[in-house]
């Protein structure tokens, strides 16, 4: 099977490998799983005071398309407000890596795992939100 | 027809393996295609039919883990197909931490106390499953089930790990 240039360059040279604090109220951590396949992937966000993502991490365990994955979505999402990482779509990943289809879930696999770490950074606004309204 | 039912045993997940391979090597020489050579097209068919099912009944039931597949399967409980991704929390923090663990082994000794440890919790997961079935709990075998597949492959992975191992010693 042919892998294009940027899926391998993904592969071989990821981006922002490593860890966030999960526990800092400016990170939100998603952890998302494909038994299918065993894969387990990470992906952690920092949104700083203006809104803008400035900072994203990625440690996944998985077949090269599942770390090129997360490796391509950790860099489009910095400097993105979480409305708009929000709207990256798995086929867009899909795309721009070249995945074959036997290879398509790994790109699902990221888009749910943005999605999560959104949705935790949420949970964790709404929390403090309340807590100030107290 | 059912896997166990072809072979003439109960299904239940902890079936005998001796009882397993004499029930399948007797009904494999019964419908062996060498003893129909000499008969009608259709009997042919049916016997090479029958041997394909017998050999995915056996293959299917051989092995534990993919015989507690099959149970949950006839059980009615769901398991995510390829391309679903699930977010359980518990499970996949303990799914990442090993794979962490794995990674940073760095002898064969330790990948092995991780490969042996894997072992345990299959084998510690496999003994409950058992009751899980009994009381046809399906949310708790489907929770079951999904760490097996992530305890599955991480012996892959260990035995993956510990090849690269010895090929860097070598």
């Amino acid at each position: 099977m042919a892998y294009s240039e940027k899926l391998i360059d993904h592969y071989e040279n990821p981006r922002n490998i490593g860890s966030l604090d999960k526990s800092a109220d400016d990170v939100g951590t998603g952890l998302v799983g494909a038994p299918a396949c065993g894969d387990v992937m990470k992906l952690q966000i920092k949104v700083g005071p203006d809104g803008l993502i400035e900072d994203a991490k990625f440690k996944t365990f998985g077949c090269g398309s599942a770390i090129a994955s997360s490796s391509l979505v950790t860099e489009w999402v910095k400097g993105k407000t979480i409305d708009e990482a929000e709207a990256i779509k798995n086929t867009d990943i899909a795309k721009h890596l070249a995945l074959p289809p036997v290879k398509i879930h790994c790109s699902v696999l990221a888009e749910d795992a943005i999605k999560a770490a959104i949705a935790d950074y949420r949970a964790k606004a709404t929390r403090k939100d309340d807590k100030a309204a107290e | 027809m059912d896997h166990f039912a072809r072979l003439g045993l109960p299904a239940a997940l902890d079936l005998d393996a001796a009882a397993l391979d004499r029930a399948y090597f007797a009904l494999q020489r019964q419908w062996h295609p060498d003893r129909f050579v000499s008969r009608g097209p259709e009997e042919r068919a049916r016997a090479s039919a029958e041997a394909a099912s017998l050999n995915e009944a056996y293959r299917t039931l051989k092995d534990p883990l993919s015989r507690a597949f099959y149970m949950a399967s006839r059980a009615g409980v769901e398991m995510p197909g390829d391309g679903k991704t699930i977010d359980d929390p518990e499970l996949l923090m303990e799914a990442m931490e090993a794979r962490e663990a794995l990674h940073e082994a760095g002898t064969v000794e330790a990948v092995d106390a991780l490969a042996a440890e894997a072992r345990r919790g299959v084998q510690k997961a496999l003994a409950g499953l058992a009751s899980l079935f009994l009381a046809n709990d399906r949310a708790a075998i489907r929770k079951a089930l999904l760490r097996l597949r992530y305890l599955d492959k991480f012996a892959e992975e260990a035995r993956a790990r510990r090849m690269n191992i010895e090929r860097s010693n070598a």
